[in-house]
């Protein structure tokens, strides 16, 4: 195009010559026009360039009449004519290239701002920007420098590049000019803009180059706000979700507990019912009537027992937790009490004791231990085959100074490492064929640990599978 | 931030009392070149010429050693190829001296540092000894100087009424073969290729081309050889002034002295006709 614009420069010449134009006249006004064809079609480089040549080719007209007439308005008038064609050049041509900077500049922040709220993640969406960036600024390569994100963004966990690979590297021959801008949205440089170019970086290039590093750091902190966002979202969506399966699993174990606590319920009532029946209407030995009145104190027993565990799971669930008693204990004598019960009570077990004689001195409510003894120690005997072995220590907790411990250890069936986290939850008991007759509420764990709580302690497990299960119970000395 | 890992210049000069020590000895040597010449012209007495040539060759010599040396950022390696080419330049020009035929010997100074700027094109690359980018770099040379000198034959003759005429043969090629190996040659490789490569990387364009052109226009207002008459030295000046600028344009968009070299060629082929 340059060069037609300059075989335009030589035509106008012949025809100028042609018709006498030796004489500054408005022929002379022709040359404008290629040099604003060039300006308009190349910019600055073009209209410029054009604009000299059809300045050098009038002077060839011009300078001998200066020479003849001398200074003269003539010579002034022939001088400004030879120069407006150079200076109409730079005008249009500057004219231009910002007109067309200002659209490759907004083109620009439309396709970045469409690039960073698309898809994909943040380091690849960047990767596309700084190859838009480039070629709106006109330049070899452009570098997005990000500094590591701080705790309250999300970014590139360590200092990132993202630089478009398809350019070849440099000349050495034409020096390599870099512009590095800030990238600051208002909460401080969370980068830098880096714009490479062999030769020259333009004054339109760095003024646009600003502008978009402006634009840039915004909409960088509105995508990474946005990566933010989704997250955060991604995540509650998550809590939501555990939390509503939480709540079917409660809501399921509830259900499931309403229908054992009728069962337990039932049983000691039917029995009460029925041997008090008896004894009402029939006309009774005393040695059996004695019997009977056995049978109705046991379940009666058993019945204030399962109303009580009922009574203090509703108060810890409540907030406001069992009254303790708290007064200095022999725990050797409540274990010794405990096991003398269960062994006559299940003989086929075997109860063992590592810490008798040396239980440490504890201060707690009597009774909230002794159930939390007797709640792990049933446990153990539900869940081990007859002719199992339950073992009970005590001692100073060895990792927890100022602690008391109370363990309880059986051979039984273990319980999956999966549902280790809800065995001390109210109501749930954890499916299991083998262990699916044996009777319970499941309230016992959650108890015990209601309990060990209200103290100021805690309570551990440990189990496997096929295996069998050791509790801990660790109370404040 | 990895900003400073990144393509660093690795090319350092040597320190800077070295490098005026390189330029201050090739000037001495050239200073010393002119002064035999002169001397030798004096003690031949009229008509000799060889005094006048060996003075021009130790000055193109001059400017191609220093070319040499700032290109090779004053550190060693310069030495052989600005003797070897300081070598052939004064041979050319005594051969000049002797005969208008003798001129022939210049086409030599180009095809000599050519050979030595081969070997070094790694190292000479920053100053644009490589190809140009672009294949059409040395016809908008040829162009840009075609039209330069044309500018000049019919400015001259419509304003000062100098004649264009075909000249002598002989002498016009005699003429045209020193443009060709001694001052393009010299000019492209110190004015274009060493100092506008060097200024060019801390400055931008405009200042370079202008602080380049500024020295090239300086060595003809200080050449012996240039017609001392008031339009004369103008429109040297004023020529030289563009034909600097568009050869260092021609460097930097091209990114090699070829163009350049091409377009100086091409001028002063043009204006021989006119002063010859």
């Amino acid at each position: 195009m340059i060069f037609a614009a300059l075989g335009l420069v030589a035509l106008i010449a012949v025809a100028v010559r042609a018709a006498g134009g030796d004489q500054v006249s408005s022929l002379h006004h022709l040359y404008l026009l290629p040099a604003l064809w060039a300006a308009l079609a190349r910019g600055v480089t073009g209209g410029c360039l054009v604009g000299l040549v059809a300045g050098l080719v009038q002077a060839l007209s011009i300078f001998p009449l200066i020479e003849r007439a001398g200074p003269s308005w003539s010579a002034v008038d022939g001088i400004v004519s030879l120069s407006t064609p150079l200076t109409l050049g730079l005008t249009v041509g500057r004219l231009v290239d910002q007109s067309r900077g200002r659209g490759a500049q907004l083109d620009a922040l439309l396709d970045i701002q469409r690039t960073l709220a698309g898809e994909g993640t943040l380091g690849q969406r960047l990767a596309v920007v700084a190859e838009l960036t480039r070629r709106a600024l006109g330049v070899h390569r452009v570098r997005l420098v990000l500094e590591a994100g701080g705790a309250d963004r999300v970014a590139a966990s360590a200092p990132a590049e993202f630089c478009p690979a398809a350019v070849p590297p440099t000349a050495a021959a034409t020096p390599c000019r870099r512009l590095m801008l800030p990238l600051d949205a208002g909460r401080g440089p969370a980068g830098a803009l880096i714009a490479e170019r062999d030769g020259d970086l333009s004054a339109a290039t760095r003024g646009m180059a600003g502008a978009l590093a402006l634009h840039l750091s915004l909409a960088i902190e509105n995508a990474r706000l946005t990566e933010r966002q989704r997250h955060f979202a991604h995540e509650l969506e998550e809590k939501v979700a555990g939390a509503t399966r939480r709540l079917r699993e409660l809501d399921q174990a509830k259900n499931e507990f309403l229908t054992v606590a009728s069962h337990e319920l039932r049983t000691p009532l039917t029995a009460l019912q029925g041997f008090s029946e008896l004894l009402l209407t029939r006309d009774v030995p005393p040695e059996r009537a004695r019997r009977y009145l056995g049978h109705v104190h046991t379940e009666s027993k058993r019945l204030g027992r399962i109303v009580g565990d009922l009574l203090d799971l509703s108060r810890i669930e409540s907030g406001r937790g069992p009254e303790l008693q708290r007064v200095p204990l022999d725990l050797g004598e409540i274990i010794e009490a405990n096991l003398e019960i269960f062994a006559s009570q299940h003989p086929r077990h075997h109860f063992d004791w590592s810490g008798m004689g040396s239980a440490p001195p504890l201060c707690a409510d009597r009774d909230a231990v002794d159930r939390m003894l007797k709640n792990l120690l049933s446990n153990a005997i539900k869940y081990s085959p007859r002719g199992g072995r339950v073992r009970v220590g005590t001692g100073v907790a060895s990792d927890k100074p100022g602690m008391v411990e109370l363990s309880v250890e059986d051979d039984g069936v273990g319980i999956a490492a999966d549902a280790l986290p809800r065995i001390f939850d109210p109501y749930v008991r954890i499916s299991n064929p083998e262990t699916a007759a044996a009777p319970g509420l499941g309230l016992g764990l959650s108890l015990v640990r209601g309990l060990a709580h209200a103290h100021g302690g805690s309570i551990e497990v440990e189990s496997l599978p096929g295996k069998g299960s050791r509790f801990r119970v660790l109370l404040p000395a | 931030m990895r900003l400073l890992a990144h393509r660093l210049e690795t090319e350092r000069s040597a320190s800077l009392a070295a490098l005026a020590g390189q330029l201050g000895l090739v000037a001495g040597l050239t200073t010393l070149g002119c002064a035999l010449g002169v001397a030798g012209d004096s003690l031949a007495g009229p008509g000799s010429s060889l005094g006048h040539a060996f003075a021009s060759g130790s000055v193109h010599a001059g400017f191609l050693s220093a070319g040499w040396i700032l290109a090779f950022h004053g550190r060693g390696g310069w030495q052989g190829p600005a003797l070897r080419g300081a070598g052939a330049l004064l041979v050319a020009s005594l051969a000049a001296g002797l005969s208008p035929v003798g001129a022939v010997a210049y086409l030599l100074v180009p095809l000599v540092v050519s050979r030595d700027a081969i070997g070094w094109t790694a190292r000479l690359e920053w100053i644009g000894w490589r190809a140009p980018r672009e294949l059409r770099a040395p016809f908008v040379g040829v162009a840009s100087g075609v039209f330069l000198g044309i500018h000049l034959l019919f400015a001259a003759s419509l304003m000062l009424g100098y004649p264009v005429a075909v000249p002598d043969g002989r002498r016009y090629l005699a003429a045209v073969a020193y443009d060709i190996g001694a001052n393009a040659v010299t000019a492209e490789w110190l004015f274009r290729g060493a100092v506008f490569s060097a200024l060019w990387r801390r400055w931008s364009f405009w200042p370079a081309a202008a602080a380049s052109t500024g020295l090239a226009l300086l060595r003809y207002l200080l050449d012996p050889a240039l017609p001392q008459t008031a339009e004369l030295v103008a429109g040297a000046m004023f020529y030289t002034l563009l034909l600097g600028l568009g050869c260092c344009a021609l460097r930097a968009w091209s990114g090699s002295l070829l163009p350049g070299y091409l377009a100086t060629v091409a001028f002063f082929a043009a204006y021989r006709i006119l002063l010859v």
